[in-house]
């Protein structure tokens, strides 16, 4: 039997204001070169100057990673010449990055936490773009000189699934953080990986790398290719070659690149233009101050705490906004499984109707939270509440101007309903006969006209009390 | 250094050298070389590298963006060859 | 007496006219300039100042907006500066005007400015002999009387040497102190932007407007400002060994040593160990950070492009072979060379750790001496051509020069003696930010040797 060992390098994109080494605007999808500046198109004379938010968020992701933090941070120059990187040469880390030895714990379900190593987090800027077309191709520098930061995993991931789950997971922790928003389409999250296969207890075999993998299913699926490709190979006597191959998502194959084996020798050394950067300790400690609970620890508290199954926890942990609107709700006294309910069933569908995000949305947590006291104390019916729940998110306004402009609010003034509950026993004589000579289902029948005559306002439990009482004593 | 060391090294900077001057330079590249091997005299072993001159303290800036609105059509004005807002080349794969 | 003769301040006013066609005229036999056009300098000032209207020239690898942007290599050829160097743009904003980029060896690379692709600088001394190098064109500029100041920038002693060679003043500052954006990098971390200047106090203001930490350069310093004034009592003389310094040069140099005496000044004699292995070192460092440099030098953005290419990887290799002169690729192959995994122990590491051991050295010195006494090159100006003196050897004659870039130090050019018709200059080393030690035993020397005219040198535009 063979065992896998898979590593992943995981390059996200820092959210800021700016490039890492240059002030023009960090944006997805703007108008083609029109992000750039002398800097960041490599002109002659020019120099980069550190962005202090991309070296903060960056120290962020360490300490989630819980990284050793290296005392001295060296930028160095990695050399190599492609169109889209217009210095031909990229400023990373290599030697002395900014976190090192890291972990990430991965959730494979019922319980189960596996711990994946990290080899070390570094800040890099990321190159251009390039369209192929024909006999050219098209350049487009807008992204060449944002921040990048590449999270590089041991190879302690076992099978593509793995991989997938691990990719979801960081996703998740990173938005979390608020570092980057994780795009994987847009490229503002991509991924590595490398895998090889050996027998039991012999340690690594010769690994290969496949790129190209822009979703988590991309990587799972790719990985198994990979895995299937090399235990063939090797089972038939054969060795792996080591290299970089692509993943061909419409043939579900991988292919080797053929690149040149001298083309690999990066030539590192210690960037001049920049000084080391050496963390203080009030800086690290104003960014672990500024750290939030992760979404494990996080699940975790929540089934504890909120007495939450694992998949409703699991569902209200999966974004930070949603999480924290959840404790918002229960802080202004809904029942936590009612929130977690309605915010994975009745909110999820209307924002699945709309396309908007929570956050967007015209829906706060003091709105819903109201809404579902009004539920609550019985003033107006579950049914209602969905109907106004919808209504807040096209009118935008209060629950309660809601429930009066339609009409939805409960009867629950014993003395109206009993006039209604003692003309619609009158009219029904004979079942309310039926229903003292035992057949209690018939109530139902009552119900129903009662709430006929009310347009479904009435409050069904006083409602029913009241039939119940009405007939009863006139026997 | 032989020529095939000065060929890969070649390919390394981008230098498309004609055979006349991968023969020339070699020569040349040798001889700094030679040059350069008294360096090999000095027991290095306590010495840390000078990477930073003289600059040690961490050097960061703020994280605003300033977009000068004529600078990236002068940019383009500079390319040899290009289309519309792209600049072009011959394809890359 | 005032820093600039009055000449240079109305040079540029109503009648400019006489002082460009002057200009024209001497740079027929000089050939400093590669592009000289003050109406954009003119166009680009817009504050009075302490140099209200000094005209001067920038060396052709210094950026200056609407200026072409050359480094003196094909490659670049045609090419305009969208933005200035920080430098350059705070002379601007205390009055000063940019007239025209000056000729320099490709990128900076070389002793003589002779491998600019565009054309041969002649020292006003002797047209049939080179300027020196790479900033030649602004020494040659400053000693035909063209302007009073030029930019220069000194990565091996590229402000010192053509200063010297013209019986100038230049001066290199301490590294960092002034902004390095805007300089078209040649070894980042030896490069520095220097100036070139008929007298004393001229180079000294200019630096000291030039001076300063800058948001866009993260290896600027702050200037913590000269101890004690810049006094200097004890100067270490660096004992010339025989046969090493040309006669000329070796007569000039204890002239020099003779003048400081004479002036009140303690002289010693000094050996220092490791300079021996400055060249090697400095050549190491400077073509490791070189090869990545001038990586981005493809034809893709700008600049030169091959025609034809049939892909992206011809078209960046044709363009780099076609546009880069010969002792550019020769130092592009040493520096990646060098950088080559498997190699880097044995060459960039050990040259960046002997470079240490050299730093040090030189800071034990300084706790003897004030100011440390050399010669700047080994040879009076030499003939265009490699009649005289190879690249090879001009290499090995950068021995003097290359030291305070390996430390950073600053160090100025001052002219000891013309020999033969041809000036001589000497070279003060003083310990980081102590400019103000150069500037006084400079000013000293100055009273009674100063900067002697070149015969081309005139002081009227007609």
């Amino acid at each position: 039997m063979y065992q896998t060992f898979i590593g992943l390098e995981i390059h996200i994109h820092l959210i800021t204001n700016s490039k890492v080494f240059c002030s023009c605007r960090n944006e997805f999808g703007a108008e083609p070169n029109t992000n750039i500046c002398p800097v960041c198109m490599g002109y002659p004379g020019v120099l980069p100057s550190l962005n202090a938010e991309a070296v903060r968020k960056s120290y962020q992701v360490c300490m989630a990673l819980d990284c050793t933090l290296n005392e001295t941070a060296i930028f160095e120059r990695k050399n190599y010449f492609y169109p889209d990187m217009p210095k031909n040469y990229q400023i990373s880390q290599f030697a002395f990055p900014f976190g090192i030895n890291g972990f990430f714990d991965i959730d494979l379900g019922g319980g189960t936490v596996k711990r994946i190593r990290i080899h070390d987090v570094h800040l890099e800027e990321d190159a251009g773009k390039m369209i192929h077309s024909g006999g050219v191709s098209f350049l487009d520098y807008n992204r060449a000189g944002t921040p990048l930061l590449e999270i590089v995993t041991e190879p302690d991931l076992a099978s593509g699934e793995e991989a997938e789950i691990f990719l979801q997971q960081f996703r998740q922790m990173v938005r979390y953080l608020g570092v980057t928003d994780g795009n994987m389409e847009e490229g503002s999250m991509r991924c590595d990986a490398n895998v090889s296969i050996n027998e039991q207890g012999k340690g690594l075999g010769i690994k290969t790398e496949v790129k190209n993998l822009n979703s988590s299913r991309f990587v799972n699926k790719a990985l198994e290719y990979e895995i299937k490709r090399h235990t063939k190979v090797i089972s038939a006597g054969g060795t792996i070659i080591q290299e970089t191959r692509l993943w061909d998502e419409d043939r579900n194959v991988t292919r080797s690149m053929r690149t040149k084996e001298s083309s690999n020798d990066y030539r590192y050394f210690p960037e001049p233009d920049l000084p080391p950067y050496l963390p203080d300790k009030d800086f690290l400690q104003e960014v672990r101050e500024s750290l939030v609970e992760l979404p494990l620890a996080r699940k975790g508290r929540f089934m504890s705490e909120y007495a939450l199954s694992e998949s409703s926890a699991a569902f209200v942990t999966g974004e930070k906004e949603i999480a924290d609107f959840f404790e918002k709700m229960v802080q202004h006294g809904v029942a936590p499984q009612t929130a977690a309910r309605w915010l994975s069933g009745d909110v999820q569908k209307q924002l699945n109707l709309s396309g908007e995000s929570l956050k967007a949305s015209a829906l706060t947590p003091e709105r819903l939270s109201r809404l579902l006291v009004m539920v609550e104390d019985g003033k107006i019916s579950r049914d209602a509440a969905k109907k106004v729940l919808a209504a807040i998110f096209t009118e935008n306004e209060e629950p309660e101007k809601l429930v009066k402009d339609l009409g939805l609010e409960q009867v629950s003034n014993k003395e109206d309903l009993e006039k209604v509950v003692s003309e619609i026993v009158n009219a029904h004589e004979k079942v309310a006969e039926a229903i003292r000579n035992g057949a209690d289902k018939q109530i139902g029948f009552l119900m129903g006209q009662v709430m006929k005559a009310t347009a479904g306002k009435a409050n069904p439990k006083i409602a029913q009390q009241l039939i119940k009482n009405n007939i009863f004593k006139q026997g | 250094m032989d020529v095939m060391d000065l060929k890969i090294t070649a390919e390394l900077a981008k230098l498309a050298l004609t055979e006349e001057e991968t023969a020339k330079l070699s020569e040349e590249v040798a001889r700094m070389l030679e040059y350069f091997s008294s360096m090999s005299e000095v027991d290095v072993t306590h010495l840390e590298p000078t990477n930073y001159v003289l600059q040690k303290e961490n050097r960061t800036r703020i994280d605003s963006e300033k977009n000068e609105s004529d600078i990236p059509d002068k940019i383009l004005g500079n390319a040899p060859r290009r289309e519309d807002r792209f600049i072009v080349i011959p394809n890359v794969l | 007496m005032h820093i600039f003769e009055k000449r240079w301040s109305t040079a540029l006013s109503a009648d400019k006219k006489e002082y460009t066609q002057f200009v024209m005229r001497q740079d027929e036999t000089v050939e400093s300039f590669l592009q000289f056009d003050p109406e954009r300098g003119i166009a680009l000032q817009h504050t009075n100042g302490s140099l209200a209207g000094i005209p001067f020239g920038v060396k052709d690898n210094l950026a200056v907006d609407s200026y072409q942007l050359t480094c003196g290599s094909k490659i670049l050829s045609g090419f305009t500066s969208p933005y200035t160097a920080t430098a350059v743009q705070k002379l601007i904003d205390n009055g000063a005007v940019v007239v025209g980029k000056t000729n320099l060896d490709q990128f900076g690379m070389g002793s003589s400015t002779d491998t600019s692709a565009f054309k041969k600088t002649n020292n006003p001394w002797d047209t049939e002999r080179v300027a020196g190098g790479s900033s030649g064109g602004s020494a040659a500029a400053v000693a035909a009387g063209l302007v009073p100041f030029a930019l220069g920038t000194d990565t091996g002693g590229s402000v010192r040497q053509p200063a010297s060679f013209c019986g100038i003043y230049g001066l290199k500052p301490t590294y960092g102190v002034v902004s390095r954006y805007g300089l078209t990098a040649y070894a980042s971390s030896l490069d520095v932007v220097g100036v070139l200047s008929k007298t004393v106090d001229q180079s000294r203001i200019v630096f000291n407007l030039m001076k300063g930490q800058d948001e866009r350069d993260n290896t600027s310093i702050m200037h913590p400002g000269s101890s004690n004034g810049g006094a200097v009592k004890r100067i270490g003389v660096l004992t010339a060994q025989k046969g090493v310094l040309h006669p000329d040069v070796e007569k000039s140099y204890a002239e020099a040593v003779g003048r400081l005496q004479q002036n009140g000044y303690t002289t010693r004699e000094i050996d220092i160990e490791t300079m021996k292995y400055v060249v090697p070192v400095y050549y190491t460092i400077a073509t490791a950070e070189a090869s990545a440099n001038l990586a981005r030098y493809t034809g893709i953005r700008y600049g030169y492009a091959a025609q034809d290419a049939k892909s992206s990887s011809d078209l960046m290799e044709e363009s780099r072979n076609e546009g880069f002169g010969d002792e550019i690729k020769l130092r592009i192959l040493l520096g990646t060379y060098v950088l080559r995994s498997g190699f880097q122990d044995q060459y960039y590491h050990r040259a960046q750790k002997i470079r240490t051991a050299i730093r040090n050295e030189f800071s034990r010195l300084f706790n003897e001496v004030d100011v440390i006494l050399m010669p700047v090159f080994p040879t009076p100006p030499f003939k265009h051509g490699d009649s005289e003196l190879t690249p090879f050897q001009q290499k090995v004659a950068d021995k003097y020069t290359c030291a305070a870039n390996l430390t950073g130090f600053p160090a100025i050019s001052i002219p000891s003696s013309v020999e033969n018709g041809l000036p001589v200059g000497v070279q003060l080393i003083a310990p980081p930010f102590e400019e103000e030690r150069l500037f006084a035993v400079a000013r000293v020397c100055e009273k009674d040797f100063p900067s002697p005219d070149s015969p081309l040198y005139k002081t009227s535009w007609s």
